[in-house]
């Protein structure tokens, strides 16, 4: 086994001991920022080394290094990133806590970087709770009411979802005798389908993991965690919960669905009706429910409901493509990027704005356009991009999963998700309607902090470039989607 | 040889100076900093470098032609695949020089003009912005791209007729602009759409072999042409569109320079030449340009005569002068109307900077308030005068070689040949109009209220005004001698050379020239004897055609009408009033009611978010149950 | 008799575990007891494992070790739950959990 290959998780595991200590002895906080992101670029400069090539399996064969993980690993850097630059004004409502914070950020995408390289259900299991167990403490951490609220909720329900999922990890295992998924791929094509269906354990399951999958990426009906804590969350942990948690979260579904349960067909096609059907009442419920919200990080929290059900059309596409197909996959690792990138501007954008408003309403969004244009155009261009239209990078997200979906014959699921994003323009659009038309409150010009500013404009980049020349970032996608199994 | 990633270059580059601007400089730089302009003048100068060496390879070039290799934009495996591809010809290589130059050409004249706005960045993001969409217009190999280039040249025309939002007038005329354009780019869109349903092809260059070689024909071809020249018309101002153009000289001057005289609006004229093939073989669709031309050009100028802001003179001098062009395409071909697109622009961007910086001094465009400022502005007086002489048609500056080029070409056809004469009369007696009210008599005081009104006296503008103003008035000049010797035709696939003597004093055996210079001589003359020597007191003769003056000065009640007639009454009254009648009764019912159904649907799932937890730790039970079901029922 | 107590019987006491557990976790307002009540699943859950384990694949440990996991992290959990109740309790003097509803709709 080759341990260098494991120097991106060690390195954050060891920045994120470093800023505990280093928070004990100096009262510098800003050194903390730079600490944490010294291991973020560290860990990504290795990882980035390390694109392209193909290595072994590492731990026996319990964490995969393949293009896979590391596109995924990067990516979940780079919005560790943008949520460090998010926090630093933030941070100064808990500023004796900081260390803390920014360590329990590194541990979390470190959790989430083992989801997206894990192979073995233990190592999944260890992975998702380490994620968590930052998560919620993150949630908690503003201490008010509301804060430690949705902490408790957040708590109690992902416990609930880890020990449905464990369940379901148990039945798999116990039908199949492996904890590894190249070796449950190999147990189940052994068998004859009547042997499996004579079983219920491996169906049931498979519905006990979708539904602690589904906890993680806000599928419905496990969602209903999401609005009450992106409401009371921090503001830049809800923006990480609703990009990188769900990202990962979609890294461990594609890695297991594809390398465990990807073959035989038949078993495909009946997790890909699941997901076809989670997806439905994803994209619907998400989008209707968040139309008469009042306030911003709510509504966010219904889109981004609805924007899981999106990707979920994406893996019904792969559940029920008749070959192995390429497109299913690249198109959700796209999307999730794009969606990275546009989530992040906008609670970037709403960082800025609450800041300096102290509110989190819709309404009193009134006018912004007139006080902080740049903001406010550049949380525009991020809400395009989530109804999907070009030139945002959101049109071309949906139009691969909508042509992965056309090409698995699920030309009705698609035709769905276009009315949806037609009903989902509403509530977008109503922000930009009020930003831009409404009479301000007030002349006074909002200023955001240079930190803010970068990390608008380097997600806002992001979001025209992949819009606009997307060619480049598919390959990339494609070249991502070759799961390695093993 | 110039190379294909050369070419790209020439697009790109301005891309970049906008990525640069308008995120990194805009977010993080002061906004005294004058650093964006550099970036982008920077840019330009390189671009320029590049579209002359396209220029000189497209000219060795086999064909007057390079190939560029096209790069997938789209691709997904057994479906889509997008091209994005560039043209390289002549054409192209033409419009590439008048791009990059005027535009490179404004912009040093905007570091003048624009010095200390609060909006310098955005100024120069937009523009940025603008000229990349403009190269990315010409540049086009297909008509999808040609239409996205299209409609965001369009949308930075908008932004910056209305630069200066917080002016009432600057924010509507920037809507007018862009509704009116729409207009027309409905029926661009629509041609496209149907070239695209009869061949299934986007590509220019199959259009143009399916045209010639007669695989698309008849109706089809004719519609889809006058799709494609209705987008020409908007963008290009021609009648009955022309509206939009006089109003959009509410942005800041060197905009009115670089988008509304010398390049956006000639878009269309470009267009009509890009897709010439599909023109030439239907008769009805040249004949349509040809005539709207002819008609926009006189109906114009006649305006023009009238008008007392010196901004709006040149537009609608502008306005005829596009009709010329497209006079010229429909009567002569590419060649003709091209060359006078090239020519057009120089003068005509170079008599926009002189407006400007004759504001810059005064303070104001109502020439009523100018005068005398011949001697305290020299250059401005000396380049404004060439380009005047220049657009009036006379022997040996540019606009001659042109303009004489479309009037033999209208020849054959009296009704055409007497509106192009007449133009030609009008061309001068308005140009030489404002150059006396302007520049002679003495100084009536301008205004203090405006963009830089600078103290009660009036001086010359700064060098780095001045400096492009020369530039343009030396191209102003010569740029006409491209063609003495017919080698802009040839270029082009039109005619055949000749020597330089030959082609430079031709003209002088010929008679149309001699009417023409006429015509122009006596323009200028009556503007002489009205506006210096006050021979005619202009009040009087304005008297005495009344009927006529008011019908110029009231622009021929065209706002009235579009404004009562045909929004108020035919839109708002007729089909607006029906249409509410039927959205009060269908489509309240239908639409609307799905509308509030999913308002009210939103509102009832909201309900279920109890903030309970042990609810939604119930939700995720049932969940599983549900799943379960699906699977047993459909799996 | 006891020799024939075989998979199916680990089964079945497993998933009445976790089915009691389930129903606490729902229906008990003390949120301690709740708590409890995942730990009652996660136990279940590791009888499962531990009885695959010994059925399925006699020769390896994997579901010892997978149920030791399950037990460690479940402590870890266990401490972050109940720190929150700790913070929610020093809020609002009650840690009934159907009077934490401070967001909803």
């Amino acid at each position: 086994m080759n341990l260098a290959l494991f120097i991106p998780e060690l390195t954050l595991a060891v920045f994120a001991l470093l800023v505990i200590l280093l928070d004990l002895f100096t009262e510098q906080k800003r050194l903390l920022v730079q600490v944490s992101v010294s291991g973020l670029v560290i860990s990504a400069g290795v990882t980035l080394a390390m694109w392209g090539e193909s290595f072994p399996a590492i731990f026996n064969n319990m964490l995969a290094v393949d293009n896979f993980a590391l596109f995924f690993k990067l990516l979940l850097l780079g919005v560790a990133f943008l949520v460090i630059l998010a926090s630093i004004s933030y941070t100064q409502k808990f500023a004796r806590f900081q260390g803390e914070y920014y360590a329990l950020v590194l541990l979390s995408t470190l959790g989430m970087m083992l989801m997206a390289a894990t192979t073995d259900l233990i190592a999944i299991y260890i992975a998702l709770e380490l994620t968590s167990l930052s998560l919620y403490a993150l949630v908690g951490f503003l201490k008010d009411s509301k804060s430690t609220e949705s902490s408790l909720k957040y708590l109690l329900l992902g416990a609930i979802a880890s020990v449905v999922l464990l369940y379901g990890m148990a039945l798999i295992f116990g039908f199949t005798g492996q904890t590894q998924l190249g070796e449950i791929a190999r147990v189940i094509q052994a068998m004859s389908p009547q042997t499996i269906l004579s079983f219920p354990a491996l169906t049931l399951g498979l519905v006990m993991l979708i539904t602690g999958f589904g906890f993680k990426i806000a599928a419905v009906p496990f969602q209903m965690w999401v609005p009450d804590v992106y409401e009371g969350a921090p503001t830049p942990i809800t923006a990480y919960l609703s990009v990188a948690s769900k990202a990962a979260g979609f890294a461990l579904i594609l890695r297991v669905f594809f390398s465990a349960f990807g073959l035989p067909e038949w078993l495909s096609l009946n997790w890909g009706i699941i997901f076809a059907f989670l997806a439905v009442i994803g994209m619907t419920l998400g989008n209707i429910a968040a139309i008469p919200q009042t306030n911003i990080k709510r509504m966010l929290g219904y889109s981004s409901i609805a924007q899981a059900g999106y990707l979920l059309v994406g893996m019904a596409a792969m559940g029920f493509s008749p070959v192995v197909d390429i497109l299913g996959r690249s198109s959700i690792i796209f999307f999730l990027t794009s969606y990275a990138l546009t989530n992040m501007g906008a609670f970037i954008a709403i960082i800025a704005i609450s800041n300096k408003l102290d509110s989190d309403l819709i309404d009193d969004y009134t006018g912004i356009g007139k006080r902080a244009p740049l903001v406010a155009l550049a949380l525009t261009l991020c809400l395009v991009s989530l109804i999907g239209m070009p030139p945002a990078a959101g049109f071309m997200a949906k139009f691969y999963i909508f042509s992965a979906a056309v090409r698995s014959n699920l030309l009705w699921l698609v035709i769905i998700a276009v009315i949806n994003s037609v009903i989902s323009a509403y509530y977008y659009l109503r922000v930009v309607n009020v930003m831009w038309l409404g009479k301000a409150a007030s002349e006074e010009k909002i200023s955001s902090p240079g930190t803010l500013r970068l990390g608008l404009v380097l997600s806002c980049l992001g979001v025209l470039l992949l819009g606009i020349i997307p060619g480049f970032a598919m390959l990339l996608a494609e070249f991502a989607a070759r799961i390695f199994v093993f | 040889m110039i190379t294909p990633q050369f070419i790209w270059l020439i697009f790109l580059l301005p891309v970049f100076s906008f990525i640069i601007i308008s995120f990194f400089v805009r977010p993080f730089v002061k906004a005294e900093s004058r650093i964006t302009g550099y970036i982008l003048i920077t840019a330009l100068f390189t671009v320029l470098a590049l579209s002359i060496w396209t220029l000189l390879s497209v000219m060795a070039a086999p064909h007057h032609e390079i190939p560029v290799p096209d790069i997938n934009w789209v691709v997904i495996e057994g479906g889509v695949t997008i091209h994005l591809g560039l043209i390289a010809d002549s054409l192209t290589a033409v419009m590439l020089i008048v791009v990059t130059l005027v535009s490179l050409m404004v912009q040093i004249y905007s570091q003048g003009y624009m010095h200390g706005d609060p909006g310098y960045h955005r100024y120069f993001a937009w523009m940025s912005l603008f000229t990349a969409s403009m190269l990315g217009l010409v540049l086009a190999d297909n008509l999808l791209f040609l239409f996205v280039f299209w409609e965001l040249v369009g949308l930075c025309s908008y932004l910056l007729i209305g630069f200066w939002f917080h002016k009432p007038e600057a924010a509507d005329a920037a809507k007018k602009a862009f509704i009116v354009t729409r207009l027309g780019d409905f029926g661009f869109l629509a041609g496209i759409l149907l070239l695209y349903l009869n061949t299934s092809t986007f590509d220019i260059h199959e259009l143009h072999k399916l045209a010639i070689t007669g695989a698309l024909a008849s109706a089809i071809l004719t519609w889809s042409a006058i799709g494609i020249f209705a987008g020409a018309v908007g963008k290009s101002a021609q009648f009955p569109l022309h509206i939009w153009l006089p109003d959009a000289m509410e942005g800041p001057t060197p905009v009115s320079a670089l988008i509304h005289a010398a390049t956006m609006v000639a878009a269309g004229v470009f267009l009509v030449a890009r897709m010439f093939p599909l023109f030439e073989h239907s008769t009805e669709a040249l004949t349509t340009v040809a005539v709207i031309g002819g008609v926009t050009a006189i109906f114009a100028a006649s305006m023009g005569l009238v008008m007392n802001d010196i901004k709006r003179v040149l537009a609608y001098s502008t306005v005829s002068q596009l009709g010329y062009m497209m006079l010229g395409l429909g009567v002569g071909g590419v060649a003709i109307g091209i060359f006078h697109l090239f020519n057009h622009a120089f003068f005509k961007a170079l008599l926009f900077l002189g407006a400007g910086s004759i504001n810059h001094a005064t303070g104001t465009f109502d020439m009523r308030l100018m005068g005398g400022l011949r001697r305290v502005m020299p250059w401005t007086y000396a380049t404004f005068v060439i380009a005047s002489l220049s657009i009036a048609g006379i022997w040996p500056l540019s606009g001659f070689w042109s303009k004489d080029e479309i009037v033999v070409s209208t020849a054959s056809q009296p009704v055409l040949f007497s509106l192009a004469m007449i133009t030609v009369f009008m061309t001068s007696f308005y140009m030489f109009r404002a150059v006396f009210i302007t520049f002679g008599g003495d100084y009536r005081g301008g205004s203090q209220n405006e963009h830089g009104g600078h103290g009660s006296r009036p001086h010359e503008s700064p060098k780095v005004m001045v400096t492009p103003m020369v530039v343009l008035a030396i191209l102003a000049v010569v740029s006409g001698l491209w063609n003495v010797t017919g080698h802009f035709g040839t270029f082009m696939g039109h005619g055949q050379t000749h020597s330089f003597t030959y082609g430079f004093f031709h003209p002088f055996t010929q008679p149309l020239p001699w009417i023409s210079l006429i015509l122009a001589g006596l323009g200028i003359l009556l503007a002489y004897a009205m506006y210096s020597k006050q021979w005619l007191s202009p009040e009087k003769t304005g008297n005495f055609f009344k009927p006529l003056y008011t019908l110029f000065y009231r622009k021929y009640w065209f706002d009235e009408l579009y404004e009562n007639i045909i929004v108020r009454v035919a839109l708002v009254k007729g089909l607006f009033g029906s249409l509410k009648q039927f959205d009060n009764q269908v489509v309240d019912g239908a639409i609307n009611g799905v509308a509030r159904g999913t308002i009210a649907g939103g509102r009832a799932v909201r309900r279920a978010q109890t903030g309970q937890l042990q609810l939604y730790g119930l939700f995720i039970g049932i969940g599983i149950l549900a799943l379960v079901l699906v699977l047993y029922f459909a799996g | 008799m006891l020799n024939n107590l075989g998979l199916e019987h680990y089964l079945v006491l497993s998933a009445i575990l976790f089915a009691i557990g389930l129903y606490g976790t729902l229906a008990k307002r003390n949120a301690i007891i709740i708590l409890m009540c995942i730990e009652l699943m996660l136990n279940a859950v590791n009888i499962t494992l531990v009885a695959f384990s010994r059925y399925v694949t006699p020769e390896l440990l994997t579901g010892q070790i997978f149920a030791i996991f399950v037990i460690i992290v479940a402590a870890a959990e266990i401490a972050m739950g109940v720190a929150i109740i700790l913070a929610i309790y020093r809020g609002i003097e009650s840690i009934d959990a159907t009077k934490i509803n401070l967001m909803k709709w």
